[in-house]
């Protein structure tokens, strides 16, 4: 296809700004490999960023080709660190916004042609509007066949149409780019919003993972603004998380929240008394499951289950993952052993594995609380579909 | 030659002021021969390690620092190492920093190098001073700070050396083991020390000149400490080494000499850190740190991170990691903490743990893996077994080959079917340096040379394989062919019972020191003398000295030519008489044990070539019949010291090639045998020399007007 040699011509009409960007790109992706970001907040609004200014650098003559180059960038970060999902997430749906508006735009050319010469694309026509009266009629109820279908006929038929639109994708995509990070940024209010409904008075709270924002706001705010007293339980979250928890307790004490760190072996003897564990996530599969950012909040959360007391896990949409885990150690991001065990010679000492992250299964949360609302794991696949398309989930392969 | 301009189009982001500018000089050289005969072919710092090379570690901790500029300095390879930056990430336009590579062939030392950087001018702020070897996460950011906040109470401070606290599990703490004595209350180094190595039985002491304490309230001396060779100089530091053009080595010249220095009145302080640091600076760390690496102890920086470009590495638990591509039989077993590279397959049945194998490897049917390296494009057969060896890129292994504990085997080697490689051997595929007389070849059906030792040595390589064998204890004067400690110390294989650390050995005193390391401008050496004292000017003597002589040797110079160098020296350095006869008879015995090792001569002609030639040195080296008698010790104990398979022969050689030329006279030898001291070390050393002395008596008697003339 010609459109695969023009990235390279594009390169040389503008070497500078593409230098540039090139220069941003790689800068990004050289942190993201050393783990200089972290934060999966952080790594969605850096990556955004990126985004932004990767849209207005790069030069394309059709706007596949722009998808391709979108594609590619999301490729690249989601190889630099494929356990920051923040970064595959965002363009993913950067993407999503993009194929609508394609759709979009193609339905409005469509129906302009049909009016102007109905004889030509009559075939065409019918069969694009009729999905799209369905899709229109049926927005989230559509069958199956739909689903798997209708993405692929529509992109095929704009894909082989080689006329001009009249919409400034670029705009378009620096205007979704804005509208992400709006909402990145707010996420933390529609959260909060639920909060006071949620936490009752005299309540006792745990909370394995003490490093979340969202967490720490969520509780403050129910402290603040619903004016509950309750007692919250951190675990330690030895070794990695430990002085994370301590700041953590510390800053709930100066609001004035009864505040107790517990070793992680004190959960189960605990669990009993606890009303309701709260965590953070990291990313949220497709499945419902979620990984969270320290080791030990698995076994938290089994405990929970043994003990049927809820677990309620806060996350902004943004961390919503189109990816299912199939292979969960894939996901799981590994540790140093280095403050696990003194250092030793190789030939004489144990082998340790310090899961950083760990991943908890949808059965064991019952309910998300992200900025929309709140959901069943079970009912997260489809928050996904309404965000992400089902041709962007993996970002490696050619598409089509 | 002005550097080398690494990199053109610069984007103007990174051009920052000049004043604000932060830089690194990375050595890529060490100037020793530890990674011999691999390095041969190749710098040590692009052997790879975990299947990346070592520079990039040194290049990724230095990116990660927030350096702007960094210039690697090359020697050895230099055109290789020059080669690869070219090619490299860190030369695109968007590496952080900007790289030149200063190229110094000339070098020969730590401190040829830093002249060479102070000649040029580039340096223009404090500068990370750094060796290509290093593999750390430290957090260089607090370094930083701690150097600036000493910097503003010290104005005498000119450097910060980075040092990493090991824990007392960790017996092979570094291969140069060294005493720091701190100020407790401001980690000011006030006084530095080599220790012996741990596997050697030598007690080690540490003398501080009381000067140096009468400021220090409390110190603390600490021999936990792993250097790293992570240094943050202010632009100082070159000038000093210009300054004092003797110094050769970072440590034991630079260290030391600032910090006992009165005049130059400079401190040197220790950051010291708890994180992950260390130096690829022997096979043995070579091993550690691999493992290391493999099981995460150095994270953030893991092999996943797939620092390279082209690197798709991936991490399963157990620490397995593997790249894209890798073709596993199904009944092969990979065990824990192994990294494969891409491209390579490998066989059914075959069973893998705690290896690293790079890509591209052809491993084939039941082989047994385990402890080792196999670096890329490697073709092993099928039922081998190889365990905790390296195996250097493009090596070919025969069917049923076994590679014992601690085998290198270098590039491009071939090894024959069936073969059994015992311990510890190293094999080059060329015969390396000073050669002829100390490589045998060992490839069978080359030439059929009727040395009795080429037969012995082709039962290594097999009758198809090509491949010398590397010995380092008889190749050349560069190893220390005296000390035997390197020799165990510097292989691979485990020798975990000899390099137990007791701490309690540092602790005892005993007022002998004898090893000692110093660079001179010919090689490196190490050397055990028994010295009982010894100040900066001896140290440095000895080895500008020793050096002198060896190359008069070498070069065949004229004696006066010698003689008039040694004096030179020794007016230059103000030391006696006694140290240039102690440093001219070390490198003549040397000779001697060269000619012997690498089987020239046999024991006795070697002695008389060499004493008869240049025993005339002596005659303007010792005056009087006490300077003649001191002089026959020190060959004595020389020859003691130098371990020769017959001490007693040597001696003898030596005496009479030296009485024959009318340098010792009778008188002068009986004074010597009736005060020699009885210490038993002697006893071998002796043997000979009593029955000689009883002839010359009886001779003195019998003919006492003729004396020894018809023996001339």
């Amino acid at each position: 296809m010609s459109s695969q040699s023009m990235p390279s011509l594009v390169h040389n009409n503008n070497p500078n700004a593409v230098t540039e960007i090139e220069v941003s790109i790689d800068s990004f992706i050289a942190k993201l490999k050393r783990r200089q970001i972290s934060g999966s907040y952080i790594i969605a609004l850096e990556t955004l960023q990126l985004l932004k200014r990767f849209i207005s650098a790069v030069r394309w003559s059709h706007v596949n080709e722009l998808i391709a180059q979108i594609r590619e960038l999301g490729n690249r970060l989601e190889k630099a660190n494929p356990t920051a999902f923040g970064c595959g997430n965002v363009i993913k749906r950067i993407l999503a916004v993009l194929r609508d508006e394609i759709e979009e735009d193609m339905k409005e050319s469509q129906n302009a042609g049909a009016s102007s010469s109905p004889s030509a694309n009559n075939l065409n026509d019918r069969n694009s509007s009729a999905v799209g009266d369905v899709s229109q009629a049926e927005p989230l109820i559509a069958s199956m066949f739909n689903l798997l279908q209708k993405p692929e006929q529509n992109s095929q038929d704009f894909y082989e149409s080689k006329s001009k639109t009249k919409t400034d994708f670029r705009q378009v995509v620096i205007q979704a780019i804005k509208d992400l990070i709006d909402e990145i940024k707010n996420i933390d209010d529609g959260i909060q919003q639920i909060a006071i409904d949620l936490i009752h008075d005299h309540e006792i709270l745990l909370t394995p993972t003490p490093e979340s924002k969202t967490v720490l706001k969520f509780l403050i705010r129910a402290r603040e603004r619903a004016n509950r007293t309750f007692t919250v339980l951190v675990t330690e979250g030895f070794p990695n998380n430990t002085q994370n928890a301590h700041d953590f307790a510390k800053k709930l004490a100066q609001h004035d929240i009864e505040t107790i760190i517990i070793p992680d072996s004190a959960v189960f003897a605990l669990m009993s008394r606890v009303g309701k564990v709260i965590i953070g996530t990291k990313t949220v599969f497709i499945n419902g499951g979620s990984i969270v950012s320290s080791a030990g909040v698995s076994s938290v959360c089994e405990c929970a289950r043994e003990f049927k007391t809820p677990v309620f896990a806060v996350a902004g949409l943004y961390k919503l993952s189109p990816l299912y885990p199939f292979n969960v150690e894939k996901f799981v991001e590994f540790g140093g052993s280095q403050h696990i065990l003194p250092r030793m010679d190789p030939r004489n000492r144990l082998d340790t594995i310090n899961k950083i992250t760990d991943y908890v299964p949808p059965e064991n949360i019952d309910i998300y609380i992200t900025n929309i609302g709140g959901f069943a794991p079970s009912f997260i696949y489809r928050i996904a579909w309404d965000n992400y398309k089902q041709i962007d989930v993996h970002l490696d392969g050619k598409q089509k | 030659m002005a550097p080398k301009k690494g990199s053109v189009g610069n984007s103007n982001s990174r051009d920052v002021d000049v004043e604000d500018r932060f830089q690194a000089v990375v050595l890529t050289d060490s100037f020793e021969t530890r990674f011999m005969p691999l390095t041969a072919d190749k710098p040590r710092c692009l052997l790879p390690l975990a299947n990346v090379p070592l520079i990039e570690y040194t290049l990724e901790f230095l990116a990660n620092a927030g350096v702007n500029e960094v210039y690697l300095t090359c020697s050895s390879h230099a055109n290789q190492i020059d080669e690869y930056i070219e090619n490299s990430k860190w030369n695109l336009p968007w590496s952080p920093f900007k790289i030149s590579t200063i190229l110094a062939p000339e070098a020969r030392s730590v401190g040829d190098v830093m002249r060479d950087l102070d000649n040029r001018g580039i340096i223009t702020g404090d500068f990370i001073l750094v060796s290509g070897d290093v593999i750390t996460n430290i957090d260089i950011s607090k370094m930083i700070e701690f150097h600036r906040k000493m910097h503003a109470q010290d104005k005498d401070h000119i450097a910060t050396m980075c040092l990493s606290e090991a824990t007392e599990y960790y017996k092979t703490r570094t291969f140069e083991p060294a005493a720091f004595i701190l100020d407790k209350s401001t980690n000011r180094c006030i006084y530095y020390q080599d220790l012996p190595l741990i596997s050697s039985q030598e007690k080690g002491a540490v003398q501080i000149d009381p000067e140096l304490l009468e400021s220090v309230d409390e110190f603390t001396i600490r021999n936990d400490l792993i250097d790293c060779r992570i240094d943050i100089c202010t632009p100082h530091v070159p000038p000093i080494f210009q300054d004092n053009f003797d110094y050769q080595s970072l440590r034991t010249d630079f260290v030391r000499g600032v910090i006992s220095s009165d005049i130059l009145g400079k401190s040197i302080y220790a950051y010291i850190t708890s994180d992950y640091a260390t130096r690829v600076e022997s096979w043995q760390s070579y091993d550690t740190i691999s493992q290391d690496y493999i099981g995460r102890w150095c994270y953030p920086m893991v092999l996943d991170n797939n620092m390279q470009y082209d690197q798709t590495y991936s991490y399963e638990s157990r620490h397995i990691y593997k790249e894209n591509n890798v073709v596993l039989a199904q009944s092969c077993k990979i065990g824990k903490c192994t990294a494969i590279g891409s491209g390579t397959k490998i066989g059914e049945g075959t069973r893998i743990e705690n290896s690293i194998i790079g890509r591209n490897c052809q491993i084939s049917e039941n082989i047994v893996i385990k402890d080792s390296f196999i670096w890329d494009n490697t073709i092993i057969g099928d039922n081998s077994k190889i365990k905790h060896s390296i195996v250097a890129s493009h090596a070919k292994l025969g069917n049923n080959v076994t590679l014992n504990d601690g085998c290198i085997i270098g590039f491009n080697v071939i090894i024959d079917d069936n073969m059994e490689i015992p311990k510890s051997t190293k094999i080059s595929f060329k015969p390396v340096k000073n050669l002829g007389s100390s490589t045998f070849n060992l490839g069978g059906d080359e030439e059929a040379s009727d040395e009795e030792d080429s037969v012995e040595y082709s039962s290594f390589v097999g009758v198809n394989g090509v491949g010398y064998l590397y010995d380092s204890d008889t190749s050349d004067d560069d190893e220390d062919e005296s000390n035997d400690i390197h020799k165990v110390s510097n292989c691979l294989a485990y020798q975990l019972e000899e390099l137990y650390l007791s701490d309690a050995s540092i602790s005892s005193i005993t007022k002998r020191k004898k090893k000692k390391r110093t660079m001179s401008s010919n090689s490196m050496y190490t050397d055990r003398e028994d010295i009982e004292s010894e100040d900066d000017d001896d140290e440095d003597f000895e080895a500008e000295g020793l050096a002198t002589v060896e190359r008069a040797l070498e070069n065949n110079h004229d004696i006066d030519t010698a003689l008039l160098e040694l004096n030179t020296l020794r007016m230059s350095m103000n030391v006696t008489y006694h140290e240039v006869r102690t440093v001219t008879v070390m490198a003549l015995v040397r000779r001697v044990y060269h000619f012997i090792s690498t089987q020239t001569l046999g024991p006795k002609d070697a002695v008389h070539k060499v004493f008869n030639h240049w025993g005339d040195l002596f005659k303007r080296q010792a005056f009087e019949e006490s300077e003649f008698v001191d002089l026959m010790n020190i060959i004595m104990d020389v020859v003691e010291d130098t371990h020769f398979d017959k001490p007693d022969l040597i001696l003898f050689g030596a005496f009479t090639s030296l009485y024959d030329n009318d340098i010792l006279e009778e008188d002068i030898i009986y004074k010597w045998w009736d005060n020699v001291s009885d210490d038993p070390k002697y006893d071998n050393v002796k043997g000979l020399i009593a029955k000689w002395v009883e002839w010359l008596r009886t001779a003195d008697e019998e003919s006492s007007e003729e004396e020894s003339s018809e023996e001339e």
